[in-house]
């Protein structure tokens, strides 16, 4: 329906405006995320299609990039100053934790992969 | 009584034992010594054509009356004989420690025996017999009788000499000559039933033939070997034969019921993967292997290659998953190649061979097969590159972020 219709267009622009609002840094992790997410879909895609056969590197790769994902969400949640709960955490402390954490998983991922 | 079909068998109840791997080379599977008892030892001139033929072959025959008080088949748990032939249809019950269960034993341990009756046989015979999966006629004035196949060199005009070419096809019981001439018999009938896989028919009447009491009189001996010498004509065919086929017939069967063909014996098997001389206690998926087995036969005096190319080899495991016939270079070893398949498991080499007339080979060699161990694989899997792909653009992204995190304006 053409008022339905507009009212998505009305919606997404809005989406869109409040979006612009965020800062930079947030943004860059907003993309990495989606990168990340893409990645594992492209993975199961292809397993769907080829088959499982070395089942642990199908693994390995989805689990890194769904850990990459989930490490920079909470990357996100602990430097956004709108975040009441972590105000006192500084925010290279939690840049810190999270190259540290990436490195522990790349590790993990590079030996399971066979 | 009239049926419709009489069966004629020779009765020769040879129980051919299953042949055991690893009999000692040189000497054969069975020793020589028969006992022989008849009813009267008179027997053992009218019969002389063919004793003198087992002993020519250097059988032992011992000559007994059934009835001797002295008779036993053991002595202190071992067996004095290798063979037995019973030439006394109507005694009604053997000497000495000998009965219907020492003679069934005495098969049973996986000895020979030939066993012959008239309708004079008594119950103790025809009680053997029935054990063996023989039954005679129970009607004891009745006589086979064929109007269409008799001899016609015979007088009497009861058909009660008949002439029987039913023969099995198998060169092993009867030899590879071929015998042309047809078999005189004159004597009771007997069947077997035909769906028990042990007993073999050797030799049939013809289907015109029944039982039934003749009016003349009875012939009294066993006279299947009593016409070795005499010439006979089917009434109805033209070819006449100076020779009955019974002296043939009779010695090419007892040939093949005291082993001296078609005992086999299965020897020194063997399994090794392509290349290797070694046995390995396992196989991976995928190997490629090779099994051998030696088969010889005992021809008489010795052990001789068996060359056959119907002896398959099985990979076993609930099912065949390879069938494959084994191949020979007539020097007694059957060998074949294959790959093992792509299934793991514990499977068995299994050879099983039964063929009528020939003892049946039946060997089992169990053997693990396991899969592929974790550094059997090729070291980077081609389907798996699009994994690594990721694994490594995660990194990439990850360094890149990282400086456009710190680094951004």
């Amino acid at each position: 329906m053409p008022k339905d219709a507009g009212d998505a267009k009305l919606l997404f622009q809005s989406l869109n405006k409040a979006y612009a609002a965020t800062p930079t840094n947030l943004k860059i992790i907003d993309l990495y995320v989606v990168f990340a997410m893409a990645t594992a879909l492209v993975q199961v895609a292809y397993m769907g299609v080829v088959g499982s056969f070395p089942f642990n590197s199908f693994l390995s790769s989805v689990l890194s990039c769904i850990g990459s994902a989930v490490l920079a969400v909470c990357l996100r949640i602990q430097v956004n100053k709108d975040n009441k709960e972590f105000k006192d955490l500084p925010p290279e402390r939690a840049f810190a934790d999270f190259v540290l954490c990436n490195l522990v998983l790349h590790l993990v991922i590079m030996n399971f992969l066979g | 009584m009239a049926a419709p079909r009489v069966l004629l068998l020779l009765a020769a109840a040879a129980l051919l034992a299953v042949s055991s791997v690893g009999d000692a080379s040189g000497e054969g599977p069975r020793g020589r010594k028969l006992l022989v008892l008849v009813d009267d030892l008179a027997v053992r001139s009218s019969h002389s054509a063919f004793f003198g033929s087992l002993q020519a072959r250097g059988l032992d025959l011992e000559f007994r009356l059934a009835d001797d008080p002295k008779l036993s088949l053991h002595r202190y748990g071992q067996y004095l004989y290798d063979g037995l032939v019973l030439f006394a249809p109507s005694t009604p019950r053997f000497g000495g420690s000998v009965d219907q269960n020492a003679v069934l034993e005495f098969i049973d341990a996986g000895h020979d025996m030939i066993l012959a009756a008239d309708h004079s046989a008594s119950d103790l015979i025809r009680g053997i017999a029935t054990e063996c999966g023989v039954d005679f006629d129970e009607d004891p004035e009745a006589m086979v009788i064929d109007h269409i196949n008799y001899a016609s060199s015979e007088v009497e005009g009861d058909h009660t000499l008949i002439a029987g070419d039913d023969l099995i096809q198998s060169d092993v019981i009867l030899g590879s000559k071929k015998i042309e001439a047809p078999v005189l018999f004159r004597g009771i009938g007997h069947a077997a039933n035909p769906s028990n896989s042990l007993v073999l028919k050797v030799l049939s009447a013809s289907p015109s033939a029944y039982s039934a009491n003749p009016e003349a009189k009875l012939a009294s001996v066993p006279s299947l070997t009593g016409f070795l010498k005499s010439g006979v004509q089917k009434a109805g065919s033209k070819m006449s034969h100076d020779k009955a086929g019974n002296e043939q017939f009779v010695t090419e069967t007892s040939k093949w019921v005291f082993h001296e063909r078609g005992h086999l014996k299965a020897v020194n098997v063997k399994h090794h993967k392509v290349g290797e001389t070694n046995e390995p206690s396992m196989y991976r998926i995928n190997d490629d292997l090779e099994y051998s087995v030696e088969i010889y036969e005992w021809s008489g005096t010795s052990w001789k290659p068996y060359v056959a190319d119907d002896v398959q080899i099985q990979f076993f495991m609930m099912s065949p998953y390879v069938l494959k016939n084994m191949s020979t270079d007539k020097t007694a070893v059957y060998s074949a190649s294959f790959k093992v398949p792509d299934v793991y498991g514990v499977f068995q080499f299994k050879v099983e061979y039964q063929r009528l007339g020939y003892t049946g080979l039946s060997l089992a060699k169990q053997i693990p097969v396991r899969p592929y161990r974790h550094d059997e694989y090729e070291r980077f899997i081609t389907s798996a590159f699009p994994y690594y792909a990721a694994s490594f653009s995660t990194m990439g992204a990850f360094f890149i972020f990282s400086v456009a995190y710190l680094y951004h304006k």
